[in-house]
């Protein structure tokens, strides 16, 4: 039996508690541990027209026989600029482009931790209405991570349904048609089931005489770091309980990162079994890394592929050891 | 309409958080340096606007009910104004329309945030929690569903603005040069949040990315908890205040609104995903009001919710050609404040922008950060002797509310 997923989990709940905290001026304070949370059963009205349709695999919008505009998503039947006259329902294209080139969230609210990095961006539906609103999209890719170059201005997109639907604007999200195969472009509705996110194909990556030199820079580095890691108490926490064999392709060779006891050991190769693996064309990054550098912003700028989000999740995690080691030299 | 001068300002110390001060204190905080600035007592306050963005953040719903008696407004007419992040500015469009109606003759605009008692379990800090409540902006329908921020509303638009216009905002070294010299100016503010920071082009290109590729962490308003005020009078109340305090009277001069639709979309009346049409227009009806032309003003306090749409609405108030923002940076016309000092004017053609340290290093508490930005300009048309200043406040999900206002020192300086 599937698992009932609920509001709210523990994580969200505090216990009832007062304690005391300290600030800028001299004293001691209290704060107690509170809450301002409402429940709702949302109707969704008028729009459930749209829902309803989604759930059925259909996009629809409202048109003004006035002015001929077409709303996407259908918000509401009766046109704000033609005194409220009557809209109909108008059945859409399972195509579209994007209006503008979309933002990648890195650093998400509360309820959307562990969803980073996403894109989101405004898809024109509609385009053959004179006027028309955009639909607010999730956008997804099957080659790995958002990153920049792929969600921008113009590219063509196609909705992709989930295979099971709610009645919710997450019931749908769009990738760009060029990565959607011939003979499924024109489906409608085309299912997430017929395109595969699960194992994106890795780039492929030259190899060449600058990069050997750098990765060689790049692994004395990293093994400096490794041997500090050993005296660093923060270093250790922020690798606790945490065990990984990390393949890295770069252009100067291949080697894995392993995490394990609350260190890293450097190793040429790739490993037999990865959690998964990442690639780089310039092995630099890693260096830069050991210098308090990023590896975060090596996939956010496009020059650190990764496969999928949970791999991203590791990084912030690897981020923070050339800092905790400083700080315990310090 | 009526006349209508700013004879008093006050603000509390901006802070990540004050555990010394509820929400109650700060708004009383505020009030009372407001009315010893302009050397009157609460029973002289005909009326009251308060400023509160939220009731979350305050976790009180009617949180000014609560302020009443403790500001020393009982019995007095209150309004409230929420207007997102724009809601000092449409809180001291109140105030400033019941004054200039003859309703009032003093008018107490205060407003104020409290976000950073908010907590995220998960994370164990504040921040996430801060961002979702204020992510609830978004309908639940649409938006909010699809891990919409306020942030990545004003990256959108950034991102559009790059689209039509490319190589101006997109320059992360130009953006980060304005930051440096906003945390200069910030740096002179006695109750600026990060007064004792110092922050170079180095570290904003070092910090961490928020949203891609427009906003990194240093390219970010803070969360401020804090609260300011702002004193509105009748111009025989204002020259009867002025004669007792010996400070001239600031005249508003221009008011200008605009909200944009929420919906984005292309023609009709659909919010464009390139511009922020909701500045260019309340500046150009401030502007009309006024009867002047950006060309004749130097100081402008800007809401710099981010610097890359500071870049952009700089643009859409006329200050500079749109897809030519740089230029505050590569023609020099942002005034450096180590050659102003504290008391002179920028040369002709450059401009005094923020210098409070804008949203990002002085204060960003919503409710009252255009108050804040009101109390400085009025700080530095005095002590600079600038004859006028613009205050500038945007809001809500992809900046679709605008307002500037125009205001002009007595006497003040040459033109």
């Amino acid at each position: 039996m599937n698992e009932r997923k609920m509001i709210l989990g523990d994580v969200w709940n505090l216990p009832r508690e007062v304690s005391e905290v300290t600030g800028k001026d001299p004293g001691t304070f209290l704060q107690f541990n509170t809450h301002m949370v409402t429940f709702y059963q949302q109707t969704y009205g008028e729009l459930s027209r749209f829902f309803l349709a989604l759930r059925d695999g259909r996009l629809i919008g409202s048109h003004c026989g006035t002015c001929k505009q077409v709303m996407v998503p259908a918000a509401t039947w009766h046109c704000p600029t033609c005194d409220f006259a009557e809209m109909t329902e108008v059945d859409l294209p399972h195509r579209g482009v994007l209006a503008a080139t979309a933002p990648i969230t890195i650093f998400p609210s509360a309820s959307f931790i562990g969803d980073a990095p996403f894109a989101r961006g405004y898809v024109d539906v509609a385009t053959d209405a004179p006027i028309a609103s955009f639909l607010p999209s999730r956008l997804r890719t099957t080659t790995g991570l958002p990153r920049p170059g792929i969600f921008v201005k113009g590219v063509e997109l196609k909705p992709v349904f989930e295979d099971v639907r709610i009645g919710s604007i997450r019931d749908i999200f769009w990738v760009p048609m060029s990565e959607v195969p011939a003979k499924l472009r024109d489906k409608k509705p085309l299912l997430a089931s017929a395109l595969n996110f699960e194992t994106p194909p890795a780039p492929a990556v030259e190899r060449s005489t600058a990069g050997a030199k750098a990765l060689k820079d790049a692994l004395a580095a990293m093994k400096t770091l490794a041997g500090k890691i050993d005296k660093s108490p923060r270093a250790q926490k922020d690798l606790s309980g945490r065990t990984h064999a990390i393949g890295i392709k770069t252009g100067g060779g291949n080697f894995t990162l392993h995490v394990a006891s609350s260190a890293i050991r450097i190793e040429m190769g790739l490993p037999k079994k990865p959690d998964f693996v990442m690639v780089a064309k310039d092995p630099a990054i890693f260096t830069r890394w050991v210098a308090d550098g990023s590896l975060t912003d090596a996939a956010v700028e496009g020059n650190l592929w990764l496969p999928h989000k949970e791999a991203f999740g590791i990084l912030p995690i690897l981020d923070r050891l050339p800092r905790s080691v400083r700080r315990d030299v310090k | 309409m009526n006349k209508v001068a700013i004879v008093g300002a006050g603000i509390t110390d901006c802070r990540s958080r004050w555990v010394e001060a509820t929400y109650w204190d700060l708004f009383q905080r505020a009030t009372r340096r407001t009315l010893e600035d302009a050397k009157i007592t609460a029973a002289e306050v005909d009326s009251v606007v308060y400023g509160i963005y939220n009731d979350i953040f305050e976790h009180q719903a009617i949180p000014e009910s609560a302020l009443t008696g403790m500001i020393g407004m009982n019995l007095k007419p209150g309004t409230r104004v929420t207007s997102g992040g724009a809601t000092g500015f449409y809180a001291m469009r109140t105030a400033i329309m019941e004054v200039a109606s003859g309703v009032s003759d003093t008018v107490l605009c205060i407003g104020g945030e409290k976000a950073t008692d908010c907590y995220d379990p998960q994370s164990k800090s504040a921040t996430p929690m801060v961002i979702d409540t204020i992510a609830k902006s978004w309908d639940p329908f649409f938006e909010y569903p699809l891990g919409a921020t306020a942030a990545d509303s004003y990256m959108q638009m950034c991102m559009g603005y790059n689209d039509q216009y490319p190589n101006d905002i997109g320059d992360s070294v130009v953006r980060a040069k304005i930051i440096e010299m906003l945390c200069r100016q910030g740096n002179k503010n006695p109750f600026g949040q990060r007064r004792d920071e110092t922050v170079t082009v180095e570290q904003v290109l070092a910090s961490r990315w928020i949203i891609a590729p427009f906003l990194r962490l240093l390219e970010a308003c803070m969360y401020t908890e804090g609260a300011a005020g702002v004193l509105f009078a009748s111009e025989k109340k204002a020259r009867e205040i002025s004669e007792r305090t010996g400070v001239p009277p600031i005249w508003v001069k221009g008011v200008g609104a605009a909200n944009e639709s929420y919906q984005a979309g292309r023609g009709g009346s659909y919010k464009p995903l390139h511009s922020i049409v909701s500045d260019r227009v309340a500046a150009e009806r401030a502007y009309k009001m006024a009867g002047v032309k950006p060309s004749d003003i130097q100081l402008v306090e800007l809401h710099d919710a981010f610097i890359a749409q500071f870049m952009i609405t700089m643009g859409e108030m006329g200050f500079v050609p749109l897809g030519k923002t740089r230029t505050l940076v590569d023609d020099g016309i942002m005034a450096d404040i180590r050659e102003l000092g504290d008391t002179k004017r920028p040369k002709k053609g450059q401009l005094l922008l923020n210098p409070s340290g804008g949203l990002i290093f002085g204060g960003h508490f919503v409710g009252g950060s255009n108050m804040f930005s009101m109390w400085s300009a009025r700080r530095e048309m005095i002590k600079r002797q600038m004859p006028l200043a613009l205050i500038h406040g945007t809001g809500a999900i992809n900046a679709v509310f605008g307002g500037a206002l125009i205001v002009e020192l007595e006497d003040g300086g040459v033109r």
